[in-house]
C-alpha cells in the first residue's frame, strides 16, 4: 500500500469536499422562503410565542414591581418597552400574511406562567426574577440571535432593535441578584431546578416549527447556555455553582 | 492580558477533563450537549518573562472536540463564540490553538465579524504561526547536528510546503540555513508554483518520491490514519519534525536511526502554575506549551498587541526574526530530541 501513497489521499480539513463545499455559501445566503405554506403555518406559532413572550414580559416587570415598589419607575419602563416589542413581533406577523396562533402560544407558556404566579402570591421575587429577567430574557435574546441570521428584512430590522433592549432588561434583573446573592443563592438555585427544565422542553417543543424557520435547534439551545451563563457568571456565580445549575438542562 | 484558546484532543479526554475541573452538567452529556455549550474560561494565570515583566492571561476552552470537525456549523460557532468570551473579557492578544485557527482559516470565518452584540477586533487575535514556524525552523537546526546530519549537505523535504507554516519554513530554510536542497510537498500545484517562483528555489516534487531522498523531513499537513510508510525506504539518520496538529507521526515512523521530534513545541525557563498544559498532554506541562499560545504570551510581553499572524502566507523573515528574538528573550526555548523519551534511536 505505502508504494501507492499520494499527498492526495490526506484527507485534512481542506480536502473535506463537503465541508468546502459548505463554508464557501455564507450563511445569510441559505434563507427560507418565506412566502410557502409550510413557513407561513410555522410563523403563525412562532410568531405567537414572540408576541405572548412579551405581553407576558410586559405583565411579569409590573407584577415584580409590586414586590419593589421603589423600583416602580424602572420596572414600568421596562414594562413600556416589551409592549412597543410586541408591536413590532406583531407588526412581523402581518408583513407576511400570517394570523398569529395565540391560542397555542399561551398554552406554551402556562407552566412558567403558573410558577411564576405562585411565586409572587408568596413574594418570592428570587423565583419571579429567576423566571423573567434570567431565564424567559436569556431565552428570547438566544432565539432572537438566531432568528436575525434567516429572517426577512423586515422582521430582521425590527429583531435586531428589541435584542438592544433585551440586553438592558438582562442587566436588570442580573443587578438585583448579584447585590442580593448571599441571601438569595438558595433560592435561586431551588428556583433554577425547577424552572430551567421547563426552558429546555419549550425549546424541544418548538424545535420542528424553528427548522423551518432555518432556525437550528442546536443552535438555539448554543445561544440559550451563553446567555444564560453570562448571566449567572455576572451575578457572581462560579464556574462550579453554574455547572451546578446548568446541570437542570440535560436531566 | 493574553488569551489562549484551545480545546481537547478528542471527545473521550474532554469529558473526563471536564468532570476533572467539576463541569458536570457537560461532563455527562453526550456529544450533543458538547456541540451547545458554550465556551469556557476554564483558567487564570500570572506569567513571568526572563526579564522580569509580569504578565496576566486567561485560557479558554472553546469546548470543541475533533469530533465535531464534520459538523461544519457547530465547530463554525464554536470558534467565534470563543473569539467572542475573550474579547469580552478584555483579553488584548489571544492565539488561536490546535484545529480552531484551521478552522477560523479554512471555513473563511472573517466573514462573521458580528457575534450577538460583539462586533469582533481582529487585531485581538493571533494564529501563533509565525512563532510556530520559527521554533520548527530552530528545532531542526539544532538537532539534525546532534544526530549526525549536516546541514550543508542536506535534503529537507517540507510536507504541507504551501501552507502558513509551511511557505513560512520553506522561505526561511532557502534564506537563512544554507541546506544543500529543499524539496517542496503540497496537495495543490498552483500554490506550490508560485512559492517556487517566490522563492527562486526548492524542488516540487510528490511524498513518494520526496520521503527516499530526504534527510530530514518537516510535517505541516496533518497525516491520515490510513498511511503506511515503507521506513526501510528512509534515509538513515533521518529527522522527521512533526509539525501537524494533531501531532501522531511517532505511530508511523518508528525504526532505527529515526529521530521523531514534536514540532512547533516551546519550553519556558520556569514553572508556569497552571493547569492547562496538562490538559493539552504536554510532557512537562508545567513549562512546555504550543509555540502558537506562547506567541500570545510574547506579544503581551513585548506590548504587542495586533493580529501578528493573521491570514495566509503573510509570514516575512523579519517577522520571524522579531517573534524568535523575544521567544529567547522572555525565556521560551523549542524542545529538543533529548526531550523525547518515546524516540527510537538504536
Amino acid at each position: 500500500m505505502h508504494n501507492e501513497l499520494k499527498i492526495t489521499d490526506m484527507q485534512t480539513l481542506e480536502s473535506n469536499k463537503k465541508t468546502t463545499e459548505e463554508s464557501s455559501n455564507p450563511i445569510s445566503l441559505n434563507l427560507p422562503d418565506f412566502t410557502t405554506d409550510t413557513y407561513k403555518d410555522a410563523y403563525s406559532r412562532i410568531n405567537a410565542i414572540v408576541i405572548e413572550g412579551e405581553q407576558e414580559a410586559h405583565d411579569n416587570y409590573i407584577s415584580i414591581a409590586t414586590l419593589i415598589p421603589n423600583e416602580l419607575e424602572e420596572l414600568t419602563k421596562l414594562a413600556r418597552m416589551e409592549m412597543k416589542h410586541k408591536k413590532g413581533f406583531t407588526a412581523c406577523g402581518r408583513n407576511l400574511g400570517v394570523v398569529a396562533d395565540m391560542e397555542f402560544a399561551k398554552k406554551f407558556f402556562s407552566k412558567l406562567h403558573g410558577n411564576f404566579q405562585v411565586a409572587l402570591e408568596r413574594g418570592n421575587l428570587t423565583t419571579c426574577l429567576l423566571i423573567q429577567a434570567i431565564l424567559i430574557e436569556a431565552f428570547a435574546i438566544s432565539a432572537y440571535n438566531v432568528y436575525i441570521r434567516v429572517a426577512d428584512p423586515f422582521a430582521k430590522k425590527i429583531t435586531e432593535g428589541v435584542v438592544k433592549d433585551e440586553y438592558l432588561h438582562l442587566n436588570y434583573g442580573q443587578e438585583w441578584l448579584k447585590e442580593n446573592l448571599s441571601t438569595c443563592k438558595e433560592e435561586l438555585m431551588v428556583a433554577n431546578k425547577v424552572n430551567l427544565p421547563l426552558i429546555k422542553k419549550m425549546l424541544d417543543e418548538v424545535a420542528d416549527d424553528a427548522s423551518v424557520l432555518a432556525m437550528d435547534r442546536e443552535e438555539l439551545m448554543e445561544e440559550f447556555m451563553i446567555a444564560y451563563q453570562d448571566t449567572l457568571m455576572e451575578i457572581g456565580l462560579d464556574n462550579r455553582e453554574i455547572a451546578r445549575m446548568a446541570m437542570a438542562a440535560i436531566v | 492580558m493574553f488569551g489562549l484558546i484551545g480545546h481537547s484532543t478528542s471527545f473521550e479526554d474532554a469529558k473526563r477533563k471536564a468532570s476533572m475541573l467539576g463541569f458536570d452538567h457537560i461532563a455527562d452529556g453526550d456529544l450533543d450537549v458538547w456541540c451547545t455549550a458554550p465556551p469556557q474560561l476554564v483558567e487564570n494565570v500570572e506569567v513571568k518573562s526572563a526579564t522580569g515583566i509580569s504578565i496576566e492571561g486567561s485560557y479558554i476552552d472553546s469546548c470543541f472536540v475533533p469530533e465535531m470537525l464534520s459538523r461544519f456549523k457547530t465547530a463554525r460557532r464554536k470558534v467565534l463564540n470563543a473569539m467572542e468570551l475573550a474579547q469580552k473579557k478584555g483579553i488584548n492578544i489571544t492565539a488561536l490553538g490546535g484545529f480552531t485557527s484551521i478552522i477560523f482559516e479554512n471555513f473563511n470565518l472573517l466573514q462573521h465579524k458580528q457575534i450577538r452584540n460583539t462586533s469582533l477586533e481582529w487585531e485581538r487575535f493571533t494564529t501563533g504561526n509565525t512563532h510556530t514556524a520559527w521554533v520548527i525552523c530552530k528545532q531542526l537546526e539544532i538537532n539534525a547536528p546532534r544526530i549526525g546530519i549536516d546541514l550543508k549537505k542536506a535534503t529537507v523535504a517540507v510536507i504541507g510546503a504551501t501552507g502558513d507554516i509551511g511557505s513560512a519554513v520553506c522561505r526561511w530554510l532557502i534564506n537563512k540555513t544554507g541546506i544543500s536542497e529543499l524539496l517542496m510537498v503540497a496537495r495543490q500545484q498552483e500554490p506550490l508554483a508560485l512559492l517556487q517562483k517566490e522563492l527562486d528555489g526548492g524542488t516540487v516534487t510528490s511524498l513518494n518520491e520526496a520521503l527516499p531522498k530526504a534527510d530530514i523531513v518537516v510535517w505541516v499537513a496533518s497525516m491520515p490514519k490510513t498511511i503506511e510508510i515503507d521506513t526501510d525506504n528512509l534515509k538513515k539518520p533521518c529527522l522527521m519534525i512533526d509539525g501537524g496538529y494533531p501531532k501522531n507521526l511517532d505511530e508511523k515512523f518508528q525504526g532505527e536511526n529515526i529521530h521523531v521530534l514534536k514540532g512547533g513545541i516551546v519550553e519556558f525557563f520556569n514553572d508556569i502554575g497552571w493547569n492547562m498544559m496538562e490538559l493539552a498532554e504536554m510532557q512537562n506541562p508545567q513549562r512546555e506549551m504550543f509555540a502558537c499560545f506562547a506567541e500570545a504570551m510574547i506579544l503581551e510581553f513585548e506590548k504587542c498587541h495586533t493580529n501578528f499572524s493573521w491570514g495566509r502566507n503573510n509570514i516575512s523573515l523579519e517577522k520571524m526574526e522579531f517573534i524568535g528574538a523575544a521567544s529567547l528573550k522572555h525565556g521560551f526555548s523549542a524542545i529538543g530530541l533529548d526531550k523525547q523519551p518515546n524516540v527510537l534511536t538504536v
